[in-house]
């Protein structure tokens, strides 16, 4: 049974009173994609997940004329993978980070390289890393190549407009006919070589 | 003789037959390269059906009138805020953490898409809907639109909507794939003016 | 989703199901790979013109006329992109790569028998005239009627048979050369 009939059967099972908790979603919903994400929303809010890009992601599907059940999946994805990007963040990681950390484990980055790039980042916000990091993934440098670079540039305390820098330079050399990894790896080396090598993060 | 070139002929059609297996990666490599393309949609919501067609979109080192405007960084670059909350984003009231404190932030959204008729931006700070005044771009000449909008400081996701039925992410700007509704994404991230 | 018939798909890839694609992609890629594979000669190459296809075929999904001949629009469509490709690469000497897991599931000769007489095959096929070689796979491999092969070429029938009649001829000339002596 897919994700989101289980979802609909336990809700059935459980007949919650269902108040319509956003009143875009109320307008935009039918009934029974509703009430499931409505609960998938709750269940977050308990978890202590941030709740408004659930919303967002059930809006951007009915934008993109998506039906109830699909909605529903990628409502409770982007749930579960919020808690995952949060497990390997830690506690403290802000709203921008988790959802920054949601997109780049759904480019198929581990949280095992989350965590990586936690500890390159030390007390510096990742959301910016992770952004160039799930961009790089995106334009087909591979996994592991564009975690490596990341983290060393994290590592070596390259600040978030410089990080967004190198992600314009990256796709600009890419656009021209570069390939990504060549691309990417270059870029990186020059970035890391300025700054200096392993680096302890500055707090 | 006939026979025999018909039994010929038959183990060699049979010999052809045979299955030809492709590598494991290619379903994911047609389907990496089909969510490049410009997405169909025939929108339900959006009252005016128009037909999918692909769209033409330059990267902006083309548009010699794109380097004439003031093109802010997709990320990290703003200009100072002028009115705070003029489009107030509905998700303040669902942050766990107020953010209404920090003031939105202008940013500007610029495409090249010399064939297009219409150009608006979607995204997470105006619930994805293409309809608002506010989010839809001016062509400034040469197949250049762009649109300077209010948009809350943080992460966001958002995407350009050409003539209302083809997404098209931001070439400029960094991307995120997105398994569940099968088209990729941009981001923007966006920090307070200091 | 998978049982459902392609124009079904289609419809849902139209309003920006673009995953759904993927079905109509595993659907037809082991079919039409084979044919790319005998007009091209290599895997590689038959791959390309494979992806190819099937990205134009997205491309232009708006424009199929009749969703529930997907399958059949797509393959004129590949059709096409082997008679590109194959000119572009006529003078390239071809590799023939022979598929293992076809010869390892065979039953009945011995797998080294078959390795040598399928390379036969392949070299014999690459030695026709493009139009014939089309001609022939068509209506050997796929098995296809003549008027919906001459649908999917732009050929006409009569010319069809001929091309046919011919590929077969140059093919025993080729392969009983092989045999005898």
């Amino acid at each position: 049974m897919s994700v989101a009939a289980r979802v609909l059967v336990a809700l059935i099972l459980v007949a919650p009173a269902v108040v319509a908790q956003d009143a875009r979603l109320a307008a935009r919903l039918d009934r029974p994609t509703l009430v499931a994400v409505n609960a998938i929303v709750d269940s977050a809010r308990v978890a202590k997940l941030p709740t408004a890009p659930l919303v967002d992601r059930a809006l951007e599907g009915v934008a993109k004329g998506s039906d109830g059940p699909k909605i529903i999946t990628a409502v409770q994805q982007l749930s579960v993978r919020m808690a995952s990007a949060k497990r390997a963040l830690g506690a403290s990681a802000t709203s921008d980070e988790i959802k920054a950390a949601a997109a780049a484990l759904d480019a198929g980055i581990s949280t095992h390289d989350l965590a990586q790039l936690r500890a390159a980042s030390g007390k510096r916000q990742m959301t910016m890393p992770l952004s160039v990091l799930t961009d790089l993934v995106g334009r087909a440098v591979p996994i592991p190549t564009a975690t490596t670079l990341v983290v060393q540039l994290a590592r070596s305390g390259l600040k978030d407009p410089e990080f967004a820098l190198f992600q314009r330079n990256v796709r600009a050399d890419i656009d021209r006919g570069a390939d990504p990894t060549v691309a990417a790896t270059t870029r990186a080396r020059g970035l890391v070589q300025r700054t200096g090598t392993g680096s302890k993060p500055s707090e | 003789m006939a026979d025999e070139d018909d039994v010929m002929m038959r183990k060699i059609a049979r010999e052809l037959r045979n299955p030809v297996a492709v590598s494991s990666s290619f379903d994911a490599r047609v389907m990496h390269a089909v969510r490049q393309l410009p997405r169909h949609a025939r929108a339900r919501l959006w009252s005016r059906l128009t037909t999918p067609r692909s769209v033409t979109v330059m990267p902006l080192s083309w548009g010699i009138l794109a380097a004439s405007l003031a093109l802010f960084a997709a990320l990290g670059a703003m200009h100072a805020s002028a009115d705070i909350n003029r489009l107030k984003p509905y998700a303040n009231a669902l942050f766990p953490k107020n953010n209404a404190a920090k003031p939105d932030q202008r940013i500007q959204f610029v495409l090249v898409a010399p064939d297009a008729k219409k150009v608006s931006v979607v995204g997470d700070f105006n619930g994805w809907d293409a309809s608002h005044v506010a989010y839809q771009a001016q062509h400034r000449g040469g197949g250049v639109w762009s649109v300077t909008a209010q948009v809350p400081v943080g992460h966001h996701r958002y995407s350009f909507v050409v003539d209302d039925s083809v997404w098209v992410a931001d070439p400029t700007a960094p991307r995120v794939v997105d398994n569940d509704f099968g088209v990729a994404n941009s981001t923007i991230f966006v920090q307070e003016q200091k | 989703m998978e049982g459902s018939s392609d124009a079904v798909i289609v419809s849902r890839v139209l309003r920006g199901d673009v995953d759904s694609f993927g079905v109509l992609v595993s659907r037809y890629r082991d079919r039409y790979a084979r044919y790319a594979f005998h007009m091209l000669g290599n895997r590689e190459d038959a791959e390309e013109a494979l992806q190819d296809a099937f990205t134009r075929a997205y491309r232009s999904l708006a424009r199929c006329e009749d969703p529930e001949r997907f399958g059949a629009w797509l393959f004129r469509i590949l059709i096409n992109r082997c008679r590109t490709l194959g000119a572009r690469r006529g003078r390239r000497a071809r590799t023939f790569v022979v598929d293992e897991v076809a010869i390892l599931e065979a039953a009945e000769e011995h797998p080294a028998d078959r390795t040598a007489w399928r390379e036969e095959i392949d070299r014999a096929l690459e030695r026709l005239r493009a139009d014939q070689r089309e001609a022939f796979v068509l209506k050997y491999v796929d098995e296809m009627g003549y008027d919906e092969m001459s649908q999917l070429t732009g050929v006409g029938v009569s010319a069809l048979k001929m091309r046919v009649m011919r590929a077969c001829e140059r093919l025993r000339e080729l392969l009983s050369e092989v045999h005898s002596g």
